[in-house]
């Protein structure tokens, strides 16, 4: 783990730039106050504010913000030894998402991009969340819905709105959210009128149902989705959005599963019965004397035709036996090596199979979601024609 | 009436009907005309146009008139003593005949009874209705009613609804692209408004409309194709304003570079001297010649936001070429129905220097059926989804964070010894004037990463975005003492 001895101190500090989270920066170049995502490795991930005056440590090296201004987003930096390098990355809410602070359980990628979709989110909309939470979703909204759109946030506890409220202003969101808080299950939202889409994530949705039908605007179609770990709540919150008369409910899980890639060397039989007869040979070298020439004398037999280098030890004089088998274990230790070398040399020998592996624990269930529509107010329709 | 016109069904446009037995048709809304929904009667267009989405609608009375209906499909059951004991499953329970049914339907259809009379007559017919369980009896009115209720639901065109209309209909058109893999390919995209994309897509343009979706209308979206123009079919069922159109642009594979022999249609053609046919071909020409020109700028200005290919061709080769164009720090994201035509990929890709962390996922998708008290996932799932491959875009030149002087030291000290014995190997082999190279001394900060640095210039040293000329220079040396090292450590074995 780096320690960012200099870095967690000062690590996000407000600055007065328009950098953000929603959009790219036009030169892609790290300026002095910009946010950078230092990835040292899949584990080890931070986000820093570049301060000129400031060095990040850790136990490759040091490196300091002065020299990662004016580097392009994506640079290989090397440390000060020489020994470590991290790369410069584009702050994405999709990195966000692995490197925030946990202030709850977060919503993951799967989950996030499937609300998204099927809530046809796009730039200009505005959305409902509910609550805040750690603010992993809420990132990937606020990029969606840039630069027209708007997000209402609401979170009931205090700490985490501060929390949140900090993070949206430091990376450059806050124009774009409107975070308040409130207990919407007891006071609502307090919006009219106003919003295309809605996402609860509370522990009794059912409680909010009839405030974010409200909220939703009046003439056109609106989509909730809610997202609660256990059937029990979404029993509830499906009896609950079919009172308010929302229509299309359905309820979907999504997973997804992280295929490693790997080489894997693969030999034939006879290669691998090649390779035993090595260790075989090499072993009877290792018997005592006496043991060896009794077996050598009851194998010599079903041995003849085959070159076995036993046979001719036995007439060979200490001095030179120990040259010979110098050199056959030489031998043998290319072969060895041969056989069961680096991925790399199996590849070029072609002896490889290269497979996916699942890791042996993965995630089984977030959370379900459920999805409703709800029709556009039938007062404001133009004539249905009755007779 | 809803103001914008993405919120409301409007003529021209292409709209997806849902039947009752969850069939989806796309039709294309003529004013005036009537769509027919066989069995399930048919509708006036007009009747729909103008009113805003999310409404479903009865076809009703004998002009085939349509009201606004509720889907009211969650019902509470209050369970009964009943069980299934005394049920026999046979045709003789119920006590009309296959006649008399297809004679209601003709009612049906004429408009003379509803879709819900229809279903109490079938229900009161029925010997053994009154003996099934509650859960049972709610299945069967369901089940009735998905064959005789005139209800169609219209539904927007979106990338989801879209995707899912194909993915049922004709998953090989989309390359079997599910849903929450494009979902989830939007998202590692990082696609939003103002973004710059290139992107090669052999989805019929699925993925092309997704992305143009998310962009709103604002950046730029460059899609290469082969062969005689782009099959982005899928494009005309998103009905896309001019502005969203016009973000999309595409460039044949072909005439990604100018051609040697490559002629302007002025080149070609001296324009005052055609009239008629021949002026017009003209400008047909100068016009098509305009508009791949002005791809092939787009193309050559790099600095795209992202590659995201779903295509039939191999991955690396289409990387090899394209990836000089993005940006660093962008993602990569490549698709394929199948698992097996990305592991040669995801190798290739963990070699490349300019790639980080390649990541190949395969997403899983499960719907249930949510009622009350009758919660539990769908008989039947959907099977593959197509997988992903992302990574992200890096910038191949490392640079050397600043150093200490004591380490700056240890650095040159290094850095003159290499020299030194290159000068030593380049005495030996007696090459006759190398001594002015040794002039143009490898930077220190560089030295040290050469390895990395080697694999890429052969491909890179032309490209633009690498920029600068000491950057070549130098790696070329480094190149030289890579080289340089074995040889001379050869030598040092036989002595």
């Amino acid at each position: 783990m780096a320690s960012t001895s200099a870095s967690s101190s000062s690590a996000i500090a407000p600055a007065a730039t328009t950098h953000s989270f929603a959009r790219y920066k036009a030169n892609n170049i790290v300026e002095d106050g910009d946010l950078v995502v230092l990835y040292l490795s899949k584990e080890n991930v931070i986000l820093i504010r570049v301060d000129v005056n400031e060095t990040f440590n850790c136990k490759f090296g040091s490196y300091r913000h002065a020299d990662m201004i004016g580097l392009e987003y994506g640079t290989k930096l090397g440390s000060n030894t020489g020994r470590g390098f991290l790369y410069l990355l584009f702050p994405t809410p999709e990195l966000w998402t692995l490197i925030l602070p946990h202030r709850t359980q977060i919503l993951y990628v799967a989950d996030i991009s499937f609300i998204m979709n099927f809530l046809n989110l796009k730039p200009g909309m505005s959305m409902i969340e509910s609550g805040t939470g750690s603010g992993s979703f809420s990132h990937s909204i606020a990029r969606t819905l840039a630069p027209t759109g708007h997000l209402y946030s609401f979170e009931y506890h205090q700490e985490r709105v501060n929390a949140a409220t900090k993070e949206f202003e430091d990376h450059g969101l806050s124009d774009m959210i409107t975070l308040r808080r409130r207990d919407v299950c007891k006071d609502g939202f307090d919006l009219v009128d106003r919003v295309d889409a809605v996402f609860l994530d509370l522990p009794a949705p059912w409680e909010a149902v009839a405030s974010a039908k409200r909220a939703f605007k009046k003439n056109k179609i609106g989509k909730i989705c809610t997202f609660s770990p256990c059937i029990e709540q979404i029993s509830k919150t499906v009896t609950a959005l079919s009172e308010h008369k929302f229509v299309d409910i359905q309820m979907y899980e999504c997973l997804i599963r992280f295929q490693e890639v790997r080489i894997l060397p693969i030999l034939t039989i006879e290669e691998a019965m090649e390779k035993e007869r090595i260790h075989e040979s090499k072993r009877q070298r290792a018997l005592p004397r006496v043991l060896r020439d009794s077996y050598l004398k009851a194998t010599a037999k079903a041995n003849e035709d085959e070159e076995l280098p036993p046979a001719k030890h036995m007439k060979i004089e200490k001095g030179q036996e120990e040259e010979n088998s110098n050199k056959d274990n030489d031998d043998t230790n290319k072969k060895d090596q041969s056989l069961s070398g680096t991925p790399a040399e199996f590849e070029a020998s072609g002896k490889t199979v290269t497979i996916t592996k699942l890791p042996v624990e993965q995630r089984g269930h977030t959370s379900y979601l459920l999805f409703a529509t709800l029709p556009p107010s039938v007062d404001s329709l133009p004539v249905v024609t009755l007779e | 009436m809803a103001t914008n016109p993405s919120d409301t069904i409007n003529a021209g446009e292409h709209v997806f009907i849902k039947m009752p037995s969850d069939n989806v048709k796309c039709i294309v809304l003529k004013p005036g005309s009537t769509v027919a929904l066989g069995k399930f009667g048919s509708f006036k267009a007009n009747d729909i146009i103008g009113h805003a989405w999310g409404n479903s609608y009865e076809i009703y009375d004998r002009d085939n008139k349509t009201r606004v209906y509720h889907l009211d499909e969650i019902n509470e059951i209050e369970e009964t003593e009943n069980n299934n004991r005394e049920i026999v499953d046979d045709a003789s329970s119920q006590k009309l005949t296959l006649e008399d049914i297809k004679a209601l339907k003709n009612e049906g259809l004429k408009g003379e009874l509803t879709g819900q009379e229809i279903v109490n007559k079938l229900k009161e017919s029925h010997a053994t209705f009154d003996k099934k369980t509650a859960y049972s009896q709610a299945k069967y009115l369901q089940k009735k009613g998905k064959k005789f209720h005139k209800v169609f639901t219209p539904i927007k065109p979106t990338a989801y609804s879209v995707n899912e209309y194909f993915y049922i209909k004709n998953p090989d058109k989309i390359r079997g692209m599910r849903m929450d893999t494009l979902s989830q390919l939007l998202s590692y995209s990082n696609v939003h408004s103002g973004c710059k994309l290139l992107v090669v897509d052999d989805t019929q343009g699925l993925v092309v409309s997704a992305l143009a979706e998310r962009m709103g209308g604002n950046g730029t979206i460059l899609g290469m194709y082969d062969g005689d123009s782009p099959n982005y079919d899928i494009l005309k069922y998103m009905n896309f304003n001019d502005k969203i159109q016009e973000t999309i642009k595409v460039l044949s594979w072909l005439r990604m570079y100018r051609g040697v022999d490559e002629k302007t249609p002025d080149e070609l053609q001296d324009v005052t001297q055609l009239t008629g046919k021949d002026l017009e071909g003209y400008h047909r020409r100068s016009k098509a010649y305009k508009i791949v020109e002005e791809s092939r700028k787009i193309l050559h200005a790099g600095d795209f936001d992202g590659l995201v290919i779903a295509s039939q061709y191999q991955p690396e080769s289409i990387l090899e070429k394209l990836l000089p164009f993005i940006r660093g720090s962008r993602p990569v994201v490549v698709y394929h129905t199948a698992k097996e035509a990305l592991l040669d990929t995801s190798t290739w890709m963990r070699k490349c220097p300019e790639l980080l962390a390649p990541q190949l996922t395969e997403s899983w998708l499960r719907k249930s059926q949510v009622l009350p008290g009758r919660t539990h996932p769908e008989m039947s799932t959907w099977g593959g989804g197509g997988c992903l491959l992302t990574a992200t875009k890096i910038i191949d030149f490392p640079v050397q964070a600043a150093m200490t002087k004591r380490e700056r030291l240890a650095m040159e000290k290094k850095n003159a010894e290499a020299k030194k014995l290159k000068r030593e190997r380049e005495e030996l082999a007696n090459s006759s004037n190398d001594a002015s190279r040794e002039g143009s001394a490898a930077p220190v900060a560089i030295a040290s990463s050469s390895t990395i640095v080697v694999e890429t210039t052969s491909t890179d040293a032309t490209d633009a975005t690498t920029g600068e000329t000491t950057t070549t220079t130098t790696t070329t040396t480094i190149v030289q003492e890579e080289d340089s090292k074995e040889p001379s450590s050869k030598r040092t074995k036989l002595e």
